[in-house]
């Protein structure tokens, strides 16, 4: 038996898609445009970030995938496709517009792309999106031919073969749907317990980055919204694999089936079940693909040499299918309609009669980079893994060794002293987690489907082939036994993922490191500079003993030093938690010293020691702002008299006050809290908004995690001699980073002291 | 007696010679024929110094004796060598100390109640608490110490005096106490011939305004050499100057003389000749080498700044300025005055851990260029010892140090001037007036103990009379980057000097080797 033509059996149709714009929808409408003139179409467009619905369609015609139709018919006769051939109908699956009566056909393409969605996500999109559309369509009055696009997936973990027709499976889509959307209320409520608030605060606070109340409560506001995410998607990723589904796609993908099966009786419906698809094989050109589906992430990693294994058996297999193929057998589906209540159903898919084993499409694909290696910059050709396919359960047991090293390494150089090396430690540090959690990330997204031994079967999807009119037979043919996979992955697939990755890399080349440009000519600018640790190489501590020492006797000295090492450990274990209290525990030592006697003792005997660790480049900084008319601005923590020897250097210094009793004494309290954390970001905004400052315009300069809310809060931060944490911060953040403690300081310790 | 100069040419029997180099010395073999050039020895010093002191303030040339220029009721400001002189510091008591306190003594019977004492640093760094009392002893620091005894303070602008300017258009701006006294005293130390004269009063209390006339690079290039007053730019332009205060103020000049007694007798190889060490003096030297390179770098500096030099006068004068210097410079000659036959194409010199502006402190690349190519190198009279076009080996770490407290524009200056050009003629007119006036240093230099931030611009120009005269500059174990930086190259070895020499002075050049400290004055005929 042989159907007529495609283009026959469709002319003078209308036929509505929605997802026009994702991966299918897009190629499907191409070829209607391309190959079935008489027939119109009526697009679901959902209007995004400002760009209305039309505009989303007319840009898309000025994509790559309608290059033939514009080399065709011109760009003129592109420019009335609109209003001619496509009717736009702007709206989204969960609020849809009224649909024309006269509609013949429905291709329902759109859907959720994520494997592990939030439970109540997937469900919407794929399940209530569904019954939305259903329900549009029955208020049209229209009686269309449905054909739904779903997957081979929903076949779940079962094994063996599979056949095209209804699942054989009787779970309660409605009761599912349910539960699941009550299940965000349920969580949200959940995240919202003492302990677990509690809990969050807890984990917030040992963060490094975070300094101060605001930004804990902000981290942990933060990580409870994360719970949530992550509770939602385990919660559909479980309910999934509960009920023999490999994640929440697949699950709520097979409950829109059943959905459909039930309430479209009195429609035609066509399932289609495609498998993974991948990039055209001829259609509109060899090798089209819309970004990154599921297994160019993958090839490009091997092409990198960052995938040294991979959890999947040689001989198991990847069904591949390139998506013309799925639109052809699409178009031959939409045109035959089948009788109300008896749904048709195609597989459409590689490994019932090509299949691809793992094994091959790994030497393909290698093969592919030894003859056209990536070239990683300045470091030349990558060397291409050699898989030696040790099974899943060895792969997962590697990354979680790589995942604990990891963890306890970064542990490691978070609390050690700054330096070049650790820091150049943490950077080397950061790009291997970059590594081992893309190997996380697609080792648990791939595991399912690599174990997976599913064998599909295509008899339907073949006869459908079979039957095609002789005119169709080349045009819309979908014979995946012509496939040469060499000839796809190594001229067709691979090339089409890598190549637009390399040019991009040409063209950016190198990215420069930041650099510190001080701009002329802007008023109200300031430049605010953190003391310790950035203008000078020393703390509060070694301060402290300095300030303290010779004002006491000779055994009141060692008592001293004694008492100082022995709080030593408590201190810094303060200061970790909150710099604040221990500044305030340092400073509460100063009880009973005298503000006159501590001020003699800076000038006369911590100038010349200060002076000896300033950092020239700091001064050479300072110079650069005074002369560019800049207003200079010390915050620090330490007490006013330290800082007595560079204030010459400033314009406004901000630093703690001791309180002072009638006779002069230190109290060992202070006079205001200590300006640290957050509270040197909220008194710069203050100051700036009392005296007219431009902060957007203006700098801050600072070594540690502690001030980064300074640094957020101006306009050009640098990070001086910085700790791990702000490295990495500053990294990301493509912040300038100079060091002025390294390299030119002097040798302090190789100064004599004057006789 | 102790024997003069002495030029050795090297030969079969020439033991390696010691070389200083930075925090440490070592001995290097020359080849045949090169010249090595020895400082006359220690003179013997004055059996009664105070005696002499007393016999010079009342019987002085040129002038009626101290006591006869005391009165009550007079203004009486003594100004005294900072720590820049000697080098290394003296065994205390300072000869300074000796003869302020003879002179306080007279003006104390004269009842003479208006006196300060005035360390006339010019633009070096203010000397501390203790640096001044090791100069001037207990007693004087604590009766005089802070209000009456003090450094010199060139920035302080409410108490500098302009005296007018010279035939030649100079400003003469000292200080306004100095000045504005009935008689100024100065108690000088003559270590080497630039020392001394005019310069003690009309370069050491001296504002910027009044030494950018001669501490410039036109000045240094003319200035063959600044060791030899009378063929020095330097030195005729101090006089012009000294003049004009003459005409204003009352100048009382003392000057003393040391021996060249320069290191401590546990270190008496460093002052002998080699082919003359005893088994003892071998044992100490080799002990010695082995256990300051084993130091670590904090203990080394600490024992080398800790050396005091056991120096003995050799003579004292006082009077009038230019006939007391007249004296003071014939004494200078005869303990370090070698007569040398000639000039080499390659001048090698080893160059010592201290130089005037890194006592207590860090003896940074642009000082070990200024102590190589500024007071080695003119440590001639007549002409150099190397000939136009020649080379300079210079042996010295160079390490990339600074001291930030002491020479905070140096860390500026190297990075940022030197990295532009090292050419003196270029770097002045381009970056001095920014570095003399900037806010930061002149805060530092008046309060901290900095030295001015135009100071090292003037330790350049000191280099600038060897830059212009030689061919090429070569530093033996100098710190690569810290060299390249002062456009000069460096080599691992002495044998790879020489051969990067080669391309100036070709494969058998002439070599001399100035074998100092202690100083010598070479007299090339």
């Amino acid at each position: 038996m042989t159907n007529p033509p495609i283009s026959a059996a469709l002319a003078g149709r209308r036929i509505l898609v929605t997802g026009a714009t994702g991966f299918v929808g897009e190629a499907l409408l191409e070829r209607v445009l391309f190959d079935l003139p008489d027939t119109r179409v009526v697009l679901l467009v959902r209007p995004r970030g400002g760009i209305s619905a039309e505009e989303r369609v007319a840009n898309l015609l000025r994509g790559a995938a309608f290059g033939r139709l514009r080399e065709r018919d011109g760009d003129e006769a592109i420019g009335t496709l609109i209003g001619d051939r496509i009717e736009i109908l702007a709206g989204d699956l969960d609020d849809i517009p009224a649909l024309p009566a006269d509609i013949d056909v429905v291709v329902h393409c759109a859907g959720e792309v994520s494997f592990d969605p939030p439970i109540d996500e997937g469900f919407a999109t794929n399940l209530h999106g569904t019954l939305n559309l259903l329900a549009a369509i029955e208020a049209s009055g229209a009686r269309p031919h449905y054909v739904h696009v779903s997957t081979a997936y929903v076949a779940g973990r079962q094994q063996g073969h599979i056949r095209e027709g209804r699942l054989d499976h009787n779970v309660d889509w409605k009761y599912e749907a349910e539960l699941a959307s009550q299940l965000r209320d349920r969580i949200e409520l959940d995240s919202r317990t003492a302990e677990r608030l509690a809990e969050f605060s807890g984990e917030a606070e040992k963060q490094h980055d975070v300094t101060g109340a605001t930004s804990v409560s902000a981290e942990a506001e933060k990580r409870r919204a994360a719970w949530v995410a992550k509770a939602l998607v385990d919660a559909g990723r479980e309910r999934g694999r509960s009920l023999g589904w490999t994640d929440c796609y697949t699950f709520t993908k097979a409950m829109a089936e059943r959905a459909v099966e039930e309430t479209a009786g009195h429609l035609p419906v066509t399932v289609l079940r495609p498998s993974i698809i991948e990039s055209a094989l001829q259609q509109p050109f060899p090798g089209w693909i819309q970004g990154f589906k599921m297994a160019e992430p993958i090839i490009l990693a091997f092409g990198r040499g960052d995938l040294p294994e991979f959890p999947a058996i040689p001989d198991g297999v990847l069904d591949v299918i390139p998506v013309d193929l799925v639109v052809n057998a699409t178009l031959a589906a939409a045109a035959q309609t089948p009788e109300p209540g008896e749904p048709a159903y195609y597989t459409i898919c590689s490994g019932a009669r090509n299949p691809l084993r793992f094994g091959r499409l790994y030497e393909l694909v290698r093969e592919y980079f030894i003859e056209h290696p990536m070239v990683q910059r300045d470091r030349g050709e990558v060397k291409v893994p050699q898989w030696n396919w040790p099974g899943s359960a060895r792969v997962g047991q590697l990354i979680r060794i790589a995942e604990r090293a990891q963890r306890t390494a970064d542990r490691v150089v978070t609390s050690m002293p700054r330096s070049n090396r650790t820091r150049g430690w943490a950077k080397s540090l950061d790009r291997q987690k970059g590594r081992i959690e893309f190997l996380r990330r697609y080792f648990d997204l791939y595991q399912p489907y690599t174990e997976a031994e599913l064998h599909f079967t295509d008899d339907a999807t073949f006869a459908l082939h079979s039957a095609l009119h002789p005119d169709d037979a080349e045009r819309f043919g979908f014979d995946v036994t012509v496939i040469d996979w060499r000839h796809y992955l190594q001229d067709v697939h691979v090339p089409a993922v890598v190549t637009p990755m390399t040019t991009l890399q040409a063209m950016r080349g190198p990215r420069p490191e930041p650099t510190r440009t001080i701009h002329l000519d802007q008023p109200d600018v300031v430049a605010v500079f953190d003391m310790d640790g950035t203008l000078l190489s020393s703390n509060v501590v070694e301060a402290y003993l300095g300030l303290r020492l010779p004002e006491l006797g000779l055994a009141a000295k060692a008592r001293e030093v004694g008492e100082v090492a022995r709080a030593l450990p408590r201190w810094l274990a303060t200061e970790r938690r909150d710099r604040s209290a221990f500044l305030r525990m340092v400073y509460r030592r100063y009880e009973g010293a005298s503000v006159a006697e501590l001020e003699r003792i800076v000038d006369e005997q911590l100038t010349a020691s200060m002076l000896t660790r300033l950092a020239p480049a700091a001064v050479r900084a300072i110079r650069e702002h005074r002369a560019a008319g800049h207003r200079l601005v010390l915050v620090t923590g330490a007490i006013t008299p330290l800082t007595r020897p560079i204030a010459a250097l400033f314009d406004e210094i901000v630093a703690a006050e001791l309180q002072v009793d009638a006779s002069g004494r230190c109290t060992g309290l202070l006079q205001r809290p200590p300006l640290v954390g957050e509270s040197r970001a909220s008194w710069l905004r203050h100051r700036a908004n009392e005296a007219g400052w431009d902060l957007a315009a203006s700098y801050a300069y600072a070594d540690s995690a502690s001030d980064l809310p300074l640094l957020r809060a101006v306009g050009h931060p640098v990070a001086i001699d910085p700790d791990v944490v702000l490295s990495r911060v500053a990294r990301k953040e493509r912040w300038p980073v100079e060091l002025w403690h390294a390299g030119t300081a002097p040798k302090r310790e190789a100064l004599v002291a004057a006789r | 007696m102790s024997r003069p100069g002495f030029v050795l040419t090297v030969d079969e029997r020439t033991p390696p010679l010691l070389m200083h180099s930075g925090e440490s010395f070592r001995l290097q073999e020359f080849p045949l024929g090169s010249r090595v050039v020895y400082p006359p020895e220690s003179l013997p010093g004055l059996v009664d110094v105070d005696e002499a002191i007393e016999q010079a303030l009342l019987n002085p040339i040129d002038s009626e004796p101290l006591t006869a220029l005391l009165r009550p009721g007079m203004k009486l400001t003594i100004a005294f060598d900072d720590l820049s002189l000697p080098l290394p510091p003296m065994r205390k008591p300072d000869i300074r100390q000796r003869v302020i306190e003879h002179v306080l003594q007279h003006a104390a019977d004269a009842g003479v109640d208006d006196v300060e004492l005035i360390v006339a640093t010019a633009l070096h760094r203010r000397m501390t608490g203790a640096e001044i009392k090791a100069v001037v002893g207990e007693r004087v620091y604590r009766s005089f110490w802070p209000d009456h005894l003090y450094n010199f303070d060139a920035e302080d602008r409410a108490n500098l005096a302009h005296l007018g300017t010279t035939e030649q258009s100079e400003d003469v701006e000292i200080s306004k106490r100095a000045a504005e006294s009935d008689l100024l005293v100065y108690v000088n130390v003559n270590l080497v011939a630039m020392d001394g004269g005019w310069k003690s009063t009309a370069v050491g209390l001296a504002s910027y305004n009044s030494l950018r006339h001669h501490h410039n690079a036109h000045t240094m290039i003319h200035s063959r050499s600044f060791m030899d007053p009378r063929h020095s730019e330097l030195h005729s332009s101090a006089w012009r100057m000294g003049r004009i205060l003459g005409e204003h103020v009352k100048v009382f000049q003392i000057e003393t003389t040391l021996n060249n007694d320069a290191f401590p007798s546990q270190y008496g190889f460093l002052t002998k000749r080699e082919w003359e060490w005893s088994l003892r003096d071998q044992a100490t030297f080799l002990g010695a080498k082995r256990g300051i390179d084993l130091l670590p770098s904090k203990q080394r500096r600490r024992l080398f700044q800790g050396m005091e030099a056991p120096y003995a006068v050799t003579g004292i004068s006082a009077g009038a300025v230019e006939p007391v210097h007249a004296q003071t410079l014939e004494r200078v000659h005869r303990q370090q005055l070698v007569e040398v036959d000639g000039q080499a194409d390659v001048l090698v010199m080893g160059l010592p851990y201290l130089c005037p502006y890194n006592v207590n402190s860090v003896m940074n690349p642009i000082l070990a260029a200024c102590l190589g190519l500024g007071y080695f190198f003119n440590m001639y009279r007549n002409k150099p010892l190397v000939r136009e076009g020649g080379v300079i080996i210079l042996n010295h770490p160079v390490p990339w140090e600074f001291s930030t407290l002491h020479h905070p524009s140096y860390v500026d200056f190297f990075d940022e001037v030197l990295a532009e050009s090292t050419d003196p003629k270029v770097i002045g007119p381009k970056f001095e007036q920014q570095y003399a006036t900037d806010p930061w240093y002149t805060h530092l230099y008046r309060t901290s103990h900095a030295y001015h931030g135009v100071h090292p611009f003037y330790m350049w120009y000191w280099c600038a009379h060897a830059l212009d005269h030689v061919g090429q500059v070569i530093w033996v174990g100098g710190d690569r980057r810290s060299v390249a930086r002062m456009g000069m190259r460096s080599a691992s070895t002495f044998a790879d000097a020489l051969e990067l020499a080669r391309d100036t002075v070709g494969s058998s050049p002439s070599i001399t080797y100035t074998h100092n400290p202690p100083h010598l004055l070479a007299d090339v005929r």
